[in-house]
């Protein structure tokens, strides 16, 4: 992701979807619950591997190497939260809503690009990251070869001296096999905090 | 007990300088300063709680905070806005636990006390008692009222009865705010979805000083941030030349006159081509000086802890959590009579810029943590810190009102913010407050 100074990446050029699709891909998400027939345990297996790997990317700063696990009509989405009562008729989740991610590919690539800048100083000296992925259900879908994968997951940061953040949710993933390995296509981020108990979202999930 | 080797001052107007430029660190982190704040500072000014579009129906209500104090904001079947405390009087629990909603009362989870739309106490369970209890009277334990006023959209309110109208304290500032509140016909409204809310370990201070006129730190602080979008077209520019700072009554704002410079960082360019299409019909409404300003790079802060940025259009409180947390609270704000499809384009602009996860706001929370943390060590404290810049002079256009020097690179803002924290801090009453006179006729708010 990182480029010449005489080469910068127009971003607006990388690969997204249209705003009528992340709407489309949002109701999909929202709608997937898990009641579809479980995935043979190879494909279970598999999405256990891939996300491990992907969590040691994350950890690891291997932003372009996570990037490859994108496909180009990714759409990421982490909504926003609100306390409401029980018997408040409006859907709780609304891809018109304001959210934490609202993605496309090209969206994350300007992500990792700040990142690449080296002018990002509350990046430097680094945050150290472990991801811990559990909980991992794996659904065949409709289309062949895409996947529903539900997962959970701990998210430990920690940089300076006492600076720490620990941020526990669930993912719902649509992942469609490419050749030999997996790409994400969409994903839900569930943060159960309402009011984000730390300062800042600087991580992927 | 006096622990320091400087002493401590007896008045506020003691640790600014607001002429030579000196602020002492300790006004950051002591809890005793903070209390005062909350006296002082937040019980007596005018607090924004929420934008008239998030009670839009009666009995549509939002939960929100002045100072520390938990409030409910609602709209009455009269269509008039309230805003009261949420705690019930009979043991102190707090009524209502939703961020947002419709209700018709609101009820105490505790003994069942339900309270109306106005905060009136309505019943409870087994009246009767009351009623044989010498001395009760229902009217004597409603939920505390403040008083309510708006301007153009946006709800204030103060639980201090001797404060003077909201009119008299926003002053002329109105004429600036209605560069991104009156923009077009049919007024504003808030992005559906409710606050962005995060917690950041530093002072209040510290977010409300950086929007009332710290443009210098984008120059250092964002030049990651800004370098996906901007790198390609120059980076981040910021010069005095065409830029000011103003101030009113603490309140201030520094912009350049580069229309949309702001919303540039976004990186839409859907969203500039549409911002462009609209200059014209916007000058004619609010002339060049003013549409100038409603996307330039520039930062405002409405005393003492409501900023916005006009481009992005976030708006957003510094809520106090003690002397050294505090709770962004923010929402996007964009014109009535938008187009659904730029709405979106702000809502996912705002977010990937200025949210928790934005690619400039996440350069900034570590400064004012650092800052705050920093500044209580024992030596550390004792030193001033520097507000010294001031390379330009007042300036004489008489088309402006408020406190005018030119260029928005300096520190003019933060000491006049500083100057009127000092005077609230140490005034004995509101009669010891000095407003500016009002020099431009407005749409007077309503209370």
């Amino acid at each position: 992701m990182s480029a010449a100074l005489d080469q910068k990446p127009d971003y607006s050029t990388y690969p997204q979807i249209d705003r009528a699709a992340a709407r489309v891909a949002a109701q999909q998400l929202l709608g997937l619950a898990g009641d579809g027939p479980a995935a043979p345990d190879a494909v279970w297996q598999e999405v256990e591997r891939f996300y491990a790997r992907e969590a040691r990317l994350l950890d690891a700063e291997r932003y372009d190497d996570w990037y490859a696990l994108l496909a180009d009509d990714l759409f990421y989405w982490m909504p926003l939260i609100e306390n409401r009562f029980r018997r408040d008729k409006r859907p709780a989740l609304s891809p018109d809503h304001m959210a934490l991610f609202d993605e496309t590919k090209a969206d994350i690539a300007l992500r990792i690009g700040r990142l690449a800048t080296g002018l990002v100083w509350t990046e430097d000296p680094p945050t150290r990251h472990v991801y811990v992925i559990g909980n991992v259900e794996v659904f065949t879908t409709p289309v062949a070869g895409e996947y529903e994968a539900h997962s959970t997951f701990i998210q430990y940061r920690n940089r300076s001296e006492h600076d720490d953040a620990t941020l526990i949710g669930r993912r719902r993933d649509i992942l469609r096999r490419d050749g030999a390995g997996l790409l994400i296509v969409r994903r839900l981020i569930l943060l159960p905090q309402s009011v984000l108990l730390t300062k800042n979202l600087s991580v992927f999930f | 007990m006096q622990h320091d080797i400087v002493a401590r001052p007896g008045k506020a107007a003691d640790y600014v300088n607001s002429a030579s430029g000196t602020v002492d660190r300790r006004i950051f982190w002591d809890p005793d300063i903070y209390q005062q704040e909350l006296k002082n500072v937040f019980y007596r000014s005018w607090l924004f709680v929420a934008h008239e579009s998030q009670v839009e129906k009666p009995g549509d209500f939002v939960t929100t905070y002045m100072g520390e104090d938990s409030v409910i904001v609602t709209r009455g079947d009269d269509q008039a806005i309230n805003v009261f405390l949420n705690s019930c009087p009979h043991r102190g629990n707090r009524v209502c636990f939703a961020d947002s909603g419709q209700s018709r009362s609101f009820v105490c989870n505790y003994h069942g006390w339900a309270f109306g739309l106005e905060g009136a106490l309505k019943k409870m369970p087994k009246m009767g008692l009351y009623k044989a209890s010498p001395g009760f009277r229902m009217e004597d334990w409603g939920l505390r009222g403040a008083r309510v006023a708006s301007y153009k959209g946006l709800v204030f309110a103060t639980f201090d009865e001797t404060a003077p109208s909201l009119d008299a304290w926003l002053g002329d500032f109105r004429w600036y705010l209605d560069a991104v509140l009156d923009v077009e016909e049919g007024g504003s409204e808030f992005l559906a979805g409710g606050a962005t809310r995060s917690v950041i370990n530093c002072n209040w201070k510290f977010p409300a000083d950086n929007f009332v006129g710290d443009i210098y730190h984008a120059l250092w602080t964002h030049l990651g941030g800004a370098e996906p979008t901007l790198g390609r077209h120059g980076g981040v520019k910021v010069e005095n030349e065409g830029s000011y700072h103003v101030s009113v009554n603490g309140h201030g704002w520094e912009f350049n006159d580069s229309f949309f410079g702001n919303a540039a960082t976004m990186g839409d360019r859907e969203l500039l081509r549409y911002m462009r299409s609209r200059q014209t019909a916007i000058t004619e409404r609010l002339g060049k000086f003013r549409t100038d300003m409603w996307g330039a790079v520039s930062s405002a802060t409405i005393f003492p802890n409501f900023s916005f940025l006009p481009g992005y259009f976030t708006f957003r409180t510094f809520q106090p959590k003690g002397p050294t947390r505090t709770e962004i609270h923010a929402w996007t704000l964009v014109p009535k009579t938008m187009p659904d499809d730029i709405k979106d384009r702000f809502r996912r602009g705002s977010m990937r810029t200025f949210s928790p996860s934005g690619i400039l706001e996440m350069d900034d929370g570590e400064n004012w943590e650092h800052s705050t943390r920093a500044n209580a060590g024992f030596v550390t404290r004792h030193q001033n810190l520097c507000y010294s810049m001031a390379p330009g002079g007042l300036s004489d256009d008489p088309a402006l009102p408020g406190i005018v020097h030119e260029g928005q690179l300096s520190d003019a803002n933060q000491r006049l913010f500083y100057r009127r924290w000092a005077e609230m801090m140490d005034a004995p009453s509101w009669d010891d407050i000095g407003l500016a006179p009002i020099t431009r006729s407005q749409a007077e708010a309503a209370e």
